[in-house]
C-alpha cells in the first residue's frame, strides 16, 4: 500500500512536473526517498522547477545527508543536535533516535542535480550577487531541464548584468537541449558574442553537429571567439606590461633627477627605494601596536615618513660626499657605491637579515575583472600613484622658484651662482628631492616586494636602464622608457620565459645605446669643443 | 724603462713568496705555511692579476668597466668545464661523458659548447678566447658609436649582469645555480694534494709578474702614451689621427684575456665556480681594488687588491657584520681622499720630503 | 663665388686646396651654418672672422669630420669628399686642427707630445712596437727651436703657461706634417710680443702648407697680411683683404660697427 501510494506520487510528479508546480511541493518532497537513483534525481530537478522558496532547504539537506525518513513515511530534517522537524512545513518532530531514521540516500549523479538544482534556485535569491553567481553557475553546468526556469528567472530579473548572464546560461543550455536549429542558431549567436572559456566549452561540443548549418555557425563562432581571447590575452599582457612599467618608473624617476638633470650617477639610489620600503614598515609597526584601527591608512601616512627619510638621507649624502666629487662622475659612481653598501648593513644590522612583513590595507587587496583582464587593486593604485609622483615632480620642476632654479644651476651653473642662487643649497635639494622620491618608490614596492636589505640591489640596474634609455636630462624620456621597457618586457615573457625575456630586454638596450648614445629622447645640441 | 723601481720591488718581493710559500709547506719541518693558506695566497694573486687587467683599462685608458668580474669568470668557466671534463666516471651518477648536474636535469648528450673541453689545449685557448671574443664584440660596438664615461660604465654592468641571469639558467648548461664544482684533479694532479696547491699558487704568481710585465710593457710603449692621450684628451687624440676607438679595443681585449687568465687559475684553487662571480657587486668590488692601490700604477692595483681580500679574509671571519661597513667606507674614502690611491700617496710622500723636481719620467 | 687669387704674392697652383660648396647644417632648427661656400688654395693663408655664433667653430667641425653637414659638398684637393671622414681620417689626410682652448696631453711631457703628433703610422700595433729613430729625434729638435721650448723639452705638458700650451699645440700641428692647418684662435691669452711672433710663424708656415685662422684679435688679423673671410648667420659675409671688407658697410653694421 505504502509502496503503491509512493508509486503514484511519484508518477505523479513525472508526468505532473513544472505544471503541478508548487501546489504539489509536499508531493514532491514525499516521493524523495522512492524509486531509483535516477527517479530521485528526477524529482530533485522538479523541485528545482517548482521555484517554491522552500525547496532550497530541503535541496541543501539532501546534498548534505541531513534528509531523512521517519518510521511513519515522513520526510524530515535532521539538524546537528539531533533535531528533527518536517521538511515540507517545518513541524517539530523531536528527536527520534538515529536507527529509527532511514537516510535518503544520494549518489554523484543525485548530488549533481542537486547542486545545478540549488543553482537554479538561487536564481531567485533577492541578493544580486548570489543570483550573479548562480547564473554563472547555470552557464558552467548548461542543463537542457533548467531552460524553463531559467527563462522565469530571467522574466523576474530586473538587473541588467544578471539577465545577459542569464541569457547566455539559457543559451548554453538551448545547445543541450534538442531545440530547433533557428534557436540554437540564435545560442551559438549569443555565446559567441561572449567570446571566453565558458562560451567556448558551452559551443566545442558541437562543433561535429548533425546539422552543417550548426556545424559551420559552431566553427566561425568558435574562431571569433579565439579572436576575441587573444585581443583581451593582448590587453592582459598590456596592463601587465603597464604595471611593470609603473615599477621601473617609480624607481628611474627619482634617479632621473639625480642623473638626468644633475649628471649624478647614485649607486645609492636602490638604497634609499628600501629605506622607503623600511619606513613603511615602521609605520606599520607603530600602527599596529598603537593605533590598530588606522591600519588602511598606514600607507598614507608612510608616503611623507618615507620622503622625509629618504630625503635626509640625500641631502646628507650630497652634502657629505657627491659635493666633493661635482665633475667626477666616475668617482662619484663609485662613492656612492660604498654608501649603498654602508646603507644595506646598517639596515640588515637595525631590522635582521630576513624579510619584513609589510602588510597590505584593504583597497590595496584583492583584484576585479574588466571584460576579460584581471586586475588587481595593489597593482592598479601603484600605477596611479606613480603617475601621480611623475605629475607632481613634473610640476614642481617646470612651476615652481626652487624648480627654476634647479634648472638654471643646472644649465649654466656659474651663471646662476652670479644672479645670487645658492647652488650649493639647491644641489642639496634637488639630490633631496630625488632621493625623497625613491623613498615613495619604496612605499609602493613594499607593498608587491619583499621588505629585505637587497630590494635596492634589484632595481639598481634596471632603473638605471630605464634612464639611459629615456635619455638623460628628460624625465617625459624616463616615463616613456619605463613603460616601453615594461611593455616589452612583458610581451617577451611568453616567448622567451622571464628571464631569458629580461636578458633580451638587456641587450636591447645594450645595442640601442650603441645607435642612440644618447637615448629615446635625447638632447640635441651643437656639438662642444673636446 | 720597462722595470722600474716600483715594479721591481713588487716583483722581488713575488719572487721571496715562491721560494718562501713553497718552502715552508712542504719542505720545512713542522710546515710552518699551512695548505689553506697555500691556497688562500694563491687566490689573492688571482685577484691581484684581475685587478692589474682592470688598471689597464680604467688607469690608463680611462674606461671604467663595470664588468671585469664578467671576463673573470667566463675564463674560470672554461676552466672549469675542462675540471668538470676531467672528473670523467668519477662523479655520482658515474657517466662517463656527461657532467653530473646535466644527468640530473635528464641531459642524453654532451651539448655542442662543451665539445673539446675534455683537452687541456682546448680550455686554455678557450680561456684567453672566450673573454677576450666578449670584449672584442662588446667593444667594437660600443668604442665605435663613441659611448663613453659613465654610459659605458652602466652598460659593462648591465653585460655582466645580463650573464649572470643567463648563467643562473638551468637550461645554458653550466650548472645553473650551483655553477660547476666536485673538481678532482687537473692534469692528472690531485687537486686536493698540497702539491698541486702550491704548483697551481706558484703558477698565479708567475701569471701575475707575466701580466704586470706584459701591462707594463704595453703602458712604456707609444700605444700606451696615446692610451693616456685618449684617456685625458681624446677629442685632440683623435684631431692627430690616431683612430680612438682601435685602441680602446685593443686594450679592452688585452685587458679581458688577462682577466680571463686570472679566472682560470682561481678555479681550480677556490675548487667551484657559479653565476655569483657575474654579480654586479663583484665588478665593482675590482675597482675599488685598484682605487685603494692607486690607479694607473699597476703594482698599485696588484697591491691594492691583496690588501683588500686580506681585509676581507679578515674581517669576515673575525667580525663579520663590520666587513661591508668597512667595504663602504673605503669606496667612501679612497675616491674622496685618497685619489692618487695608497700607493700614489706614499710615492707622493716620499717624492715631497726629497724635494725631487719635476716628476717627469722619462721612458725611451 | 668669384675665383679666389692669392693674396700676398704667394706662389699658387690651379687645384684648391679645401673646397666648400652650399654647405648647411642645422642643430634643432638653429642653422649654424647656412649656405656657405669657401675655397681655400693650396699654400694659402687664410683669416676666417665674424662675431659669436657666426659659424666659425661649425665649419672647422665640419672640415675635419667631427660634424657632418646636412647638405653640400666638402672637397679635398678636389676629390676627397670629406663629409664621409671622421676626424681620424681627415688628420691622416693631411688636415691639422689647433683648438681654441689650447689642448696638449698634460701627463705627457712636451717632447712626447711632439713625438706622439710626428707624421708615423698610427695604427695600434705599429705604435705598441714602435722605436723612436734618429730622423724622429731630429725633428722634434727642430720643432722645439721653432716654437722656443728647447729648453723645456722634459716638462710635463701640464705645468707650462697658457701662450706655452699654444705653441706646443701649434708645434704638434707641425709634427703632424698636414696640409691644411685649421687654427682658432691662437692669439688668445698671449702678449702682443707672443703675438706678433705667433702671426710670423703662421705666415712662414703658409707657402708650404695652406693655413685657415680663426680669430677675433684684428691686430692679429692685420698682422696676417692676407685674404679675409666674414662669416655672419653660416655664411660667407664677405670676402677681401682687412681694409676692404672693414670698409663694408654691411661688415661694420654686423660685427665691427657694433
Amino acid at each position: 500500500m505504502r509502496f503503491l501510494l509512493r508509486a503514484a506520487l511519484v508518477l505523479l510528479a513525472l508526468v505532473g512536473g513544472t505544471a503541478a508546480g508548487a501546489a504539489d511541493f509536499g508531493a514532491l518532497v514525499a516521493a524523495l526517498p522512492a524509486g531509483s537513483y535516477s527517479d530521485r534525481a528526477k524529482v530533485v530537478d522538479d523541485l528545482a522547477q517548482s521555484g517554491d522558496p522552500r525547496a532550497l532547504a530541503v535541496l541543501n539537506a539532501l546534498a548534505a545527508d541531513d534528509l531523512k525518513v521517519m518510521p511513519d513515511g515522513t520526510v524530515v530534517i535532521v539538524d546537528d543536535k539531533g533535531a528533527a522537524k518536517a521538511a515540507v512545513d517545518g513541524t517539530d518532530k523531536g528527536t527520534p533516535a538515529a536507527d529509527q531514521l532511514d537516510r535518503v540516500k544520494v549518489n554523484n549523479a543525485v548530488r549533481r542535480a542537486v547542486r545545478t538544482a540549488i543553482g537554479v534556485l538561487t536564481l531567485r535569491d533577492p541578493d544580486p550577487a548570489k543570483r550573479l553567481a548562480a547564473a554563472r553557475e547555470a552557464l558552467r553546468a548548461a542543463d537542457p531541464d533548467q531552460i524553463d526556469a531559467v527563462d522565469s528567472a530571467l522574466a523576474a530579473e530586473t538587473d541588467p548584468a544578471v539577465k545577459a548572464l542569464l541569457a547566455e546560461a539559457r543559451a548554453a543550455a538551448v545547445l543541450k537541449s534538442d531545440a530547433p536549429a533557428a534557436d540554437q542558431l540564435a545560442a551559438i549567436k549569443l555565446l559567441a558574442a561572449r567570446g571566453d572559456d565558458a562560451a567556448i566549452a558551452a559551443l566545442a561540443p558541437l562543433a561535429g553537429a548533425q546539422n552543417p548549418e550548426i556545424a559551420q555557425a559552431v566553427k566561425s563562432a568558435l574562431a571569433s571567439i579565439a579572436e576575441t581571447q587573444r585581443l583581451w590575452g593582448l590587453a592582459q599582457n598590456v596592463w601587465f606590461g603597464l604595471s611593470l612599467g609603473s615599477v621601473l618608473l617609480l624607481a628611474a624617476v627619482g634617479l632621473a633627477i639625480t642623473f638626468g638633470v644633475m649628471g649624478v650617477i647614485n649607486m645609492a639610489h636602490g638604497e634609499l627605494v628600501m629605506l622607503g620600503a623600511y619606513s613603511t614598515f615602521a609605520v606599520q609597526q607603530v600602527i599596529r601596536l598603537h593605533a590598530p584601527g588606522l591600519f588602511d591608512w598606514s600607507l598614507v601616512i608612510a608616503a611623507p615618513v618615507a620622503f622625509v627619510v629618504a630625503g635626509a638621507v640625500g641631502v646628507a649624502i650630497e652634502r657629505g660626499i657627491v659635493r666633493h666629487l661635482y665633475g667626477r662622475p666616475l668617482e662619484t659612481l663609485l662613492a656612492t657605491w660604498g654608501v649603498s653598501l654602508i646603507l644595506q648593513q646598517a639596515v640588515r644590522t637595525i631590522f635582521g637579515p630576513d624579510n619584513r612583513e609589510v602588510g597590505n590595507p584593504g583597497w590595496m587587496s584583492g583584484a576585479f575583472t574588466l571584460g576579460q583582464l584581471q586586475i588587481t587593486w595593489n597593482r592598479l593604485w601603484i600605477l596611479i600613484f606613480a603617475l601621480a609622483v611623475f605629475a607632481v615632480l613634473l610640476a614642481v620642476l617646470k612651476r615652481t622658484p626652487i624648480g627654476l632654479q634647479m634648472r638654471a644651476v643646472t644649465q649654466n651653473r656659474a651663471m646662476a651662482a652670479n644672479m645670487g642662487i645658492r647652488t650649493g643649497r639647491v644641489d642639496a635639494l634637488t639630490f633631496g628631492l630625488g632621493a625623497g622620491i625613491a623613498g615613495l618608490a619604496g612605499v609602493a614596492l613594499s607593498q608587491i616586494d619583499n621588505v629585505s636589505p637587497n630590494l635596492g640591489q634589484g632595481y639598481i640596474v634596471d632603473s638605471f636602464m630605464v634612464v639611459v634609455f629615456g635619455g638623460a636630462g628628460n624625465i617625459w624620456g624616463t616615463l616613456a622608457g619605463a613603460f616601453s621597457l615594461g611593455v616589452a618586457n612583458k610581451f617577451l615573457e611568453p616567448f622567451a620565459g622571464a628571464v631569458l625575456g629580461k636578458i633580451l630586454i638587456l641587450v636591447g638596450i645594450i645595442l640601442f645605446i650603441q645607435k642612440r648614445p644618447r637615448g629615446l629622447f635625447a638632447v640635441k645640441g651643437r656639438s662642444v669643443e673636446a | 724603462m720597462l722595470i722600474d723601481r716600483r715594479l721591481g720591488i713588487f716583483l722581488a718581493g713575488l719572487f721571496v713568496l715562491v721560494v718562501v710559500v713553497p718552502a715552508g709547506n712542504l719542505w720545512l719541518a713542522g710546515q710552518p705555511v699551512p695548505t689553506y693558506l697555500v691556497a688562500l695566497i694563491g687566490k689573492y694573486l688571482c685577484y691581484a692579476l684581475l685587478a692589474v687587467a682592470l688598471d689597464l683599462v680604467w688607469g690608463f685608458c680611462g674606461i671604467l668597466s663595470l664588468g671585469h668580474g664578467a671576463f673573470f669568470a667566463l675564463g674560470g668557466y672554461a676552466m672549469g668545464m675542462y675540471l668538470m671534463r676531467e672528473i670523467g666516471d668519477r662523479g655520482v651518477y658515474a657517466n662517463p661523458t656527461l657532467p653530473d648536474f646535466m644527468v640530473f636535469i635528464g641531459w642524453k648528450q654532451l651539448p655542442w659548447y662543451w665539445w673539446g673541453f675534455d683537452h687541456f689545449w682546448f680550455a686554455a685557448s678557450m680561456v684567453l678566447l672566450v673573454p677576450g671574443a666578449l670584449a672584442f664584440v662588446f667593444g667594437w660596438f660600443t668604442f665605435r658609436s663613441r659611448v663613453a664615461g659613465v654610459y659605458l660604465s652602466i652598460i659593462t654592468q648591465a653585460m655582466t649582469y645580463a650573464l649572470m641571469l643567463a648563467f643562473f639558467r638551468n637550461e645554458m648548461g653550466f650548472g645553473g645555480n650551483n655553477g660547476l664544482t666536485d673538481f678532482k684533479d687537473v692534469l692528472g694532479y690531485d687537486l686536493g694534494g698540497g702539491g698541486t696547491k702550491v704548483g697551481l699558487m706558484v703558477l698565479s704568481a708567475v701569471a701575475l709578474a707575466a701580466g704586470l710585465l706584459l701591462a707594463r710593457a704595453i703602458t712604456v710603449s707609444r700605444l700606451g702614451k696615446v692610451l693616456v692621450c685618449l684617456r685625458d684628451a681624446e677629442s685632440r687624440t683623435r684631431f692627430l689621427g690616431y683612430r680612438v676607438e682601435h685602441y680602446k679595443l685593443f686594450i679592452f681585449t688585452v685587458s679581458a684575456m688577462m682577466a680571463g687568465v686570472a679566472g682560470a687559475l682561481y678555479v681550480p684553487q677556490v675548487g667551484i665556480i657559479n653565476p655569483s662571480e657575474f654579480s654586479p657587486a663583484n665588478s665593482i668590488e675590482i675597482v675599488i681594488w685598484v682605487a685603494l692601490g692607486g690607479r694607473g700604477t699597476l703594482v698599485g692595483a696588484a697591491l691594492g687588491a691583496i690588501l683588500v681580500a686580506l681585509a676581507k679574509t679578515l674581517l669576515t671571519g673575525w667580525l663579520p657584520e663590520v666587513w661591508l661597513f668597512a667595504l663602504g667606507a673605503m669606496f667612501v674614502l679612497v675616491t674622496i681622499g685618497l685619489p692618487t690611491g695608497v700607493l700614489g700617496a706614499l710615492e707622493g710622500g716620499l717624492a715631497r720630503t726629497r724635494r725631487a723636481p719635476e716628476p717627469a719620467e722619462r721612458e725611451a | 663665388m668669384s675665383a679666389p687669387h692669392p693674396i700676398g704674392g704667394l706662389p699658387t697652383e690651379a687645384l684648391p686646396q679645401l673646397y666648400l660648396d652650399g654647405v648647411s647644417r642645422a642643430f634643432d632648427g638653429f642653422k649654424a651654418i647656412n649656405n656657405l661656400s669657401l675655397v681655400i688654395d693650396k699654400g694659402e693663408l687664410r683669416a676666417v672672422i665674424g662675431p659669436n655664433g657666426a659659424g666659425k667653430t661649425t665649419m672647422m667641425d665640419i672640415i675635419t669630420g667631427k660634424t657632418r653637414p646636412d647638405t653640400g659638398q666638402v672637397l679635398w684637393e678636389q676629390s676627397v669628399d670629406l663629409t664621409k671622414l671622421d676626424e681620424a681620417d681627415t688628420a691622416r689626410l693631411g688636415i691639422g686642427r689647433k683648438f681654441q682652448k689650447p689642448t696638449v696631453f698634460e701627463s705627457h711631457t712636451v717632447e712626447d707630445n711632439l713625438a706622439l703628433a710626428l707624421k708615423a703610422d698610427r695604427s695600434p700595433w705599429a705604435t705598441l712596437f714602435h722605436r723612436t729613430t734618429a730622423a724622429e729625434t731630429a725633428r722634434i729638435d727642430e720643432l722645439l727651436g721653432l716654437i722656443r721650448l728647447g729648453n723645456l723639452r722634459d716638462w710635463m705638458a701640464g705645468s707650462l703657461s697658457h701662450g706655452q700650451k699654444q705653441w706646443l699645440e701649434i708645434g704638434m700641428l707641425l709634427a703632424q706634417d698636414p696640409q691644411l692647418l685649421l687654427i682658432d684662435e691662437p692669439a688668445a691669452g698671449m702678449t702682443d710680443a707672443e703675438t706678433m711672433w705667433t702671426a710670423d710663424l703662421l705666415k712662414s708656415i703658409a707657402g708650404e702648407r695652406s693655413v685657415i685662422v680663426v680669430e677675433h684679435d684684428m691686430e692679429f688679423v692685420r698682422a696676417l697680411d692676407c685674404k679675409v673671410t666674414v662669416l655672419h648667420q653660416g655664411s660667407v659675409l664677405a670676402e677681401g683683404r682687412l681694409e676692404t671688407v672693414s670698409a663694408m658697410p654691411e661688415v661694420i653694421e654686423v660685427y665691427l660697427g657694433r
